[in-house]
């Protein structure tokens, strides 16, 4: 009788497997994606209705003192340190912000859920958050919103109307286009290449993975899609990976993507004691600090990000905005201090800007 | 072992939480209302149902570290037998809880069968169980439930998170399973000595197949609810939610030894728990003095208890 | 592709029994490296690369060298589950003495001090206090977690000066993690067989009551096995810590499970009493090996875990049924 279970079990774990395993998987989503022209100029955007969600009943708080909690995807780690700063010198500016970041060591969804709904209950006046899951982090928000508390998203968006706006670091598809244009340029149209994210279940890598396989095939469809190893948000294992791929691949992989601000300084250093400097490019997502040792004896020449501190103080104003009432649906601007006017796109969208590629020459401006 | 040291630990345990419900209620006026209290249920239910048949587990002096990986594998086959099969959404339920108990058979059939030290089997099956999730889901989420589903979740029944019912109800047949019944005897005699349990012609195999497979099938169904509470399926669900479990039953009191333990222990362990981290996060500690209180809190509570109970005995 | 290596697999356990029945776990693992070795190699010559299989020996270096650790608390019957929280709060100590300009040497031993020191007072709860390794290491997990992230909110510690990296030397050639995991593993398991201290740890883990009954001062034992565990988590930590130019000060995620389960994959019983140090180095190996393997046959990454829960599984039933027989 064990037996027949076991197998009932096997059966029913590899009915599921074949259901699910229609398609080859390239470390990207199934949501359908929207590449930019090859040429970069910028495709007509529909205006779209406001379709964020509201407070009810909020109280109206113009210009009094708030408590605002910033509840990231997970506490220790360069970037939202990065972004928890920006928040805390908004709020020094606005003054009358009382702002501070709490949430879950590991990007855990129930953890974070744990935490907004104890700062809900703390009675906050406003929630910033990057959601870990866009579906599961919903419920909670919204009761957010139903106790009349505004809430704000940066960097990774949850359902839209589960919050009244979300600041967008940058287009996925912006960035799909600034990472392939870079790679294209240094390793070449015909480069090989492979990719070292974190998991396969973060939203926002895989969107970008999705939208960079869209875009390559699109404009650079001679470059060639070796593989996407997945390593946390562990240094050690991204440089374990992609020393691995480096050993793999030998002279056929001409480019490594970093997705994370973790992978891109791991895979630079794993390209870098290997003596691969020159024949393998490096093109990631990383925070200048850790990529300075690496583009100053030119083991990688380009980085793609914005900048995480403006994100967070972008996101901290956008709130402010919105709780003052500066902010209301159908505006297409806001006024984000030394930032200036920030547009806004897809019905309750902000946009922080173009991401940003650092060089060689610009790199030493920037600490963060 | 009489009565009155098996009700030690608990006492100890009612006192420390009772000052830490007075304490936390002083630093924030939000922390001691119906709402929070409620709601707090709600997020210890998960937690909660694992902890029950963790307590027969850890009294047998095994120990199931697969909880949370087959907690993963069941919330993603429910996504898979729905969405991915196109079976109706009661069956799919009824079918990852099912799940949940045939991986919890595996972990007690190697244990049992081969002998395999409980540590290190559902080990092997935490790394397998979480490796199936993965694979089958290929890292895509399943969403778009209809709405009566999250009722189980996010809904209430008679003025209580529907959740905390089958807590309770589930919390109130543990009880009476392992305090007063022949399989509860049982248990505590495997955990005291399983060669003298044996020897006295108890049935160690079944007890303790029929405890990993209860373990699994509880599993399945907190799964079930969480993936209602979030309203979506995620490969990388319930990570780590062993050790908070694990935690919760040792702090109530269960001798990591075997042999010693009840559910009304677990259950104010839990609560000491949640009520720690709700009360602390109300009174402006962030989330990493939390941890740090827990874990000197679970210390303490058994050093405590190990101290007065010492001096009881001697 | 990928379906290659799974078929291969029913019949690799039954092909190993035979070969096992005669040797320990350290053979079965030995045998698993070696096959796996093959296999891959065939697909793809370059898995036995010189710089492929340096990179899996001395990548992973620091997991075998805090096994070794770990298998000594093992054996004598206890376990930490805090051991990865102890390599990231070391590991830190390590780097932000370095970036402090304090000279090399100290910034090389102050993480083994700390580990000692941590530990001992682990132990002497566990030995002393009588509470469970388990509860007191779960515990410290929580404490030593949450304490690194309040201390350093995560900051990257940049900027570490080139003489600090003690894992990129490469002396002769070799990358300085593979001396130390071979050196530090064959003394280890020299001192487990034939010092008077090793063969107490076994007798303490095999059976308490008769090794107090012998003499043996179990308290103090056990402190000293937690004491050395530390110290082995001290070098793990340093190890960890100069492998790459920055310095993450978080927890490194899973390490304790990894460790522990190196540890107990090699053969060391979790029942304690018995198991030896090799058996574990040889798991670090080995998991170092799949995780590289994995890529190389191109078997989808999203079946990395259920590849390693089954082997793991195989090798523990293999062990079981190989002292069935012995019986």
């Amino acid at each position: 009788m064990y037996k027949t279970m076991i197998l009932a079990l096997g059966l029913a774990v590899g009915s599921g497997g074949v259901a699910m395993a229609q398609s080859a998987w390239t470390g990207g989503d199934d949501l359908p994606t929207s590449p930019l022209a090859c040429d970069g100029a910028a495709g007509a955007a529909a205006a779209m209705p406001y379709d964020g969600g509201q407070p009810t009943a909020a109280p109206d708080l113009k210009g009094q003192k708030i408590t605002v909690v910033d509840v990231p995807k997970l506490i220790g780690i360069g970037y939202f340190n990065a972004t928890s700063k920006g928040i805390a010198d908004a709020a020094t500016e606005l003054g009358s912000v009382d702002a501070k970041t709490d949430g879950p060591t590991k990007a855990n969804i129930d953890e974070q859920i744990t935490f907004l709904d104890n700062y809900i209950t703390s009675g906050v006046n406003g929630i910033l958050f990057a959601a870990n899951d866009p579906v599961a982090i919903a419920p909670v928000l919204k009761k957010a919103l139903s106790k009349g508390i505004h809430v704000v998203g940066y960097d990774a968006n949850s359902t839209p109307d589960a919050r009244e706006w979300f600041v967008n670091q940058a287009q996925f598809n912006g960035i799909a286009k600034s990472m392939i244009d870079n790679m294209a340029k240094e390793a070449g149209e015909e480069a090989a290449f492979a990719i070292v994210t974190s998991t396969f279940t973060t939203p926002n890598q895989a969107r970008w993975i999705a939208e960079m396989a869209a875009y390559q095939a699109q404009c650079h469809p001679k470059m060639k899609w070796l593989e996407t190893v997945e390593a946390q948000e562990d240094n050690v294992l991204s440089f374990n990976q992609a020393t691995t791929l480096i050993n793999k691949y030998g002279d056929e992989l001409k480019g490594i993507f970093g997705m994370t601000s973790v992978a891109t300084p791991a895979s630079a250093e794993a390209v870098s004691q290997g003596g691969k400097c020159g024949s393998i490019a490096v093109v990631g997502l990383a925070t200048p600090n850790a990529m300075k040792p690496y583009v100053e004896k030119d083991c990688v020449k380009s980085v793609v990000l914005w900048n995480p501190v403006d994100l967070g103080y972008a996101a901290m104003y956008v709130l402010r905005a919105a709780i003052d009432g500066d902010l209301k649906p159908g505006a297409t601007s806001v006024k984000a201090g030394k930032l200036g006017e920030l547009q806004v796109i897809n019905g309750s969208e902000v946009l922080l800007g173009q991401p940003y590629t650092f060089t060689k020459e610009n790199i030493g401006n920037f600490d963060f | 072992m009489t009565i009155r040291s098996f009700l030690r630990h608990e006492t100890i345990l009612l006192l420390l939480l009772v000052i830490a419900l007075i304490v936390l209620a002083q630093q924030s006026d939000r922390f001691f209302t119906t709402d929070n209290l409620l709601n707090q249920a709600r997020l210890m239910a998960e937690v909660g149902l694992l902890a029950l048949p963790m307590t027969f587990v850890i009294v047998t002096g095994g120990i199931d570290l697969s909880v949370g990986s087959i907690f993963g594998l069941a919330a993603i086959l429910l996504g898979v037998f729905w969405h991915g099969l196109g079976l109706p959404l009661p069956l799919a339920m009824a079918l990852a809880v099912l799940v949940g108990g045939i991986a919890g058979l595996g972990n007690g059939l190697i244990i049992t069968r081969f002998n395999v030290p409980p540590l290190i089997a559902t080990l092997a099956t935490l790394a397998l169980y979480r490796g199936l999730a993965e694979g089958i889901s290929q890292a895509r989420s399943v969403r778009g439930y209809p709405e009566w589903f999250f009722v189980l979740g996010q809904g209430e029944v008679l003025g209580l998170p529907t959740q905390l019912w089958f807590l309770l109800a589930i919390a109130i047949a543990a009880a009476i399973v392992l305090g007063l019944t022949t399989f509860g005897r049982t248990t505590y005699a495997i955990g005291a000595n399983e060669v003298a349990a044996r020897f006295s012609g108890l049935n160690v195999a079944r007890t303790k197949l029929l405890i990993y497979t209860g373990s699994g099938l509880v599993a399945g169904l907190a799964a079930v609810i969480f993936v209602s509470r979030v309203s979506t399926t995620r490969s990388d669900m319930g990570t780590g939610l062993e050790l908070d479990v694990i935690t919760a039953v040792v702090l109530g009191g269960t001798s990591i030894f075997g042999g010693r333990g009840t559910i009304i222990g677990t259950l104010l362990g839990l609560i000491l728990m949640q009520a720690l981290k709700s009360g602390l996060a109300l009174g402006g500690v962030k989330g990493d003095g939390t941890i740090v209180v827990i874990g000197v809190v679970l210390i303490a509570a058994i050093l405590l208890g190990n101290l007065l109970s010492r001096n009881g005995d001697g | 592709m990928s379906f290659d290596v799974m078929q291969s697999r029913p019949s690799f356990p039954r092909r190993l029994l035979g070969f096992v029945e005669a040797n320990g776990q350290e053979a079965i693992i030995l045998a698993a490296i070696i096959l796996l070795f093959v296999v891959v190699g065939v697909v793809n010559p370059r898995f036995l690369g010189n710089s492929n299989l340096t990179s899996i020996f001395s990548g992973n270096a620091y997991i075998a060298v805090a096994a070794i650790g770990m298998a000594l608390v093992i054996i004598s019957g206890n376990i930490d589950v805090s051991v990865g929280s102890l390599i990231g709060v070391l590991a830190t100590i390590a780097g932000t003495l370095a970036v402090n300009g304090y000279p090399i040497i100290v910034c090389w031993l102050a993480p083994l001090a700390v580990g000692v020191a941590i530990n001992a007072f682990v132990g002497f709860l566990v030995a002393y206090v009588r509470i469970p390794s388990i509860v007191v290491t779960l515990g410290m997990l929580s404490v030593l977690k949450g304490g690194l992230i309040s201390a350093t909110a995560g900051a990257w510690i940049n900027n570490l000066p080139p003489e600090f990296m003690l894992a990129q030397f490469r002396p002769f050639g070799v990358p300085a993690p593979i001396y130390f995991m071979v050196t530090l593993t064959l003394l280890a398991a020299l001192w487990m067989r034939y010092s008077g201290f090793g063969r107490t740890i076994y007798a303490i883990g095999g059976n308490p009551d008769a090794a107090r009954v012998t003499g043996i001062r179990i308290e103090r034992s056990i402190v000293c096995v937690f004491m050395i565990h530390g110290f082995f988590a001290g070098i793990a930590a340093v190890l960890f810590a100069t492998q790459l130019q920055v310095i993450q000060s978080t927890v490194p995620p899973n390490l304790e499970l990894t460790v522990i389960t190196a540890a107990v994959v090699g053969g060391v019983s979790i029942l304690g009493g018995t198991g030896t140090v090799i058996g574990s180095t040889l798991a670090a190996i080995l998991f170092a090996a799949i995780g590289s393997a994995l890529i190389f046959t191109n078997v989808s990454a999203y079946w990395l875990r259920a590849v390693q829960g089954l082997f793991i599984l195989a090798t523990v039933l293999a062990d079981m049924a190989r002292r069935r027989r012995l019986r």
